[in-house]
């Protein structure tokens, strides 16, 4: 599996407090399995996975495939003990947040979690997915949905309703997620890679104009 | 069989009742400690007895359970015991951790108290 055939390797962390379903989701996009099992996890615990990833371009052109060797991280719950460190957040890309639907303490400390994110991310805007889990047990609902879309778009961010258990929504936020890392880095790439005059100046410097260009740039490697 | 050295005993039975005070009634874990014992709690350094509770206290679980899996016990100079504790927790429906924790033990007017005492996950690749 980590064979080194692929474009890109992405690292993402699942965050949120404990008992939210961090491992059960990321189980159930790498696997496409529910495991309400106890799984035993002495530190290291990360699930990967290969996907291809194809960017929009503009006219709805659909470039080359970039295969995409996905890492996805979790914590063992060492949260309780101590704040995580810049280490822990080191090196990741993209965050999954999650918070349970069925308990709003969850829900109140995602603005911790961004807090935290904030501080301790390679940058102070990282890109996040907020995910509220849980969303097989309506009947124990705790949060609604327009509050938590509420936060979500006071932060600028995605949100979506997931569930662990059946699967719901759980490959789109973690594509979603890759979505933005994708669009980040090709406007990193943009920006550093093409030569001056290359932009163009009337404005219309949006990346979906360069999209066309940076792809060029790249087969040529 | 010769019996067993003083700090093996007294090691062990300390042991036992701080960790049996951890897991279930863990306000009582005060009555181990002194005004000038010295907590290294994953890094963050507490002393005396109060700041310790606090700490302690505001660990953020309901329900935690420790596991032993090794203790070894060694006479230190000034009649302490030094204590090096290896095993396993679980909290609430967390994952397993493993854990190493660290005791100095001295004698004062009679009673075994804690003077030092460290700990660590035992975590490897989450920094």
């Amino acid at each position: 599996m980590s064979d080194g055939d692929y474009d890109y390797l992405i690292k993402f962390l699942a965050l949120g407090d404990s008992g939210v379903g961090k491992t059960s989701i990321l189980y159930q996009y790498t696997d496409g399995k529910f495991n309400s099992r106890f799984i035993t996890t002495v530190g290291i615990d990360f699930r990967e996975k290969r996907v291809v990833y194809r960017s929009n371009g503009p006219d709805g052109i659909i470039g080359r495939g970039q295969r995409i060797h996905l890492q996805l991280w979790d914590t063992a719950g060492q949260e309780r003990f101590r704040s995580l460190t810049t280490a822990f957040f080191r090196d990741a890309m993209g965050f999954l947040l999650l918070f349970d639907l069925t308990n709003e303490q969850s829900f109140l400390n995602v603005r911790n979690w961004i807090s935290q994110l904030q501080m301790h991310a390679y940058c102070e805007n990282p890109d996040i997915v907020l995910c509220g889990n849980k969303s097989d047990m309506e009947d124990q609902r705790m949060v609604k949905e327009e509050e938590a879309k509420e936060l979500a778009e006071k932060y600028g961010i995605p949100y979506f309703e997931t569930s662990a258990a059946n699967g719901t929504n759980v490959s789109k936020a973690v594509e979603t997620l890759l979505d933005l890392i994708m669009k980040r880095m090709e406007r990193c790439v943009d920006k550093s890679w093409i030569p001056e005059g290359v932009v163009r100046s009337n404005g219309h410097s949006s990346t979906e104009q360069l999209h066309e260009d940076k792809d060029k740039g790249k087969c040529g490697c | 069989m010769a019996e067993r050295p003083m700090w093996e005993q007294v090691g062990t039975s300390f042991v036992h009742l701080y960790y049996q005070r951890f897991d279930s009634s863990r306000v009582e874990l005060s009555a181990l400690y002194t005004d000038a014992s010295c907590l290294s709690w994953e890094g963050q350094q507490f002393q005396g007895k109060t700041a310790i509770m606090e700490k302690l206290m505001s660990l953020p679980f309901q329900k935690i359970q420790h596991s032993i899996t090794s203790q070894d016990h060694q006479p230190a100079p000034d009649n302490c015991i030094l204590s090096m504790v290896v095993g396993q927790l679980k909290v609430d429906n967390d994952p397993v951790m493993g854990f190493h924790q660290l005791f100095v033990l001295k004698n004062i007017s009679d009673n075994w108290v804690c003077t030092n005492d460290i700990f660590r996950l035992a975590l490897y690749n989450f920094a």
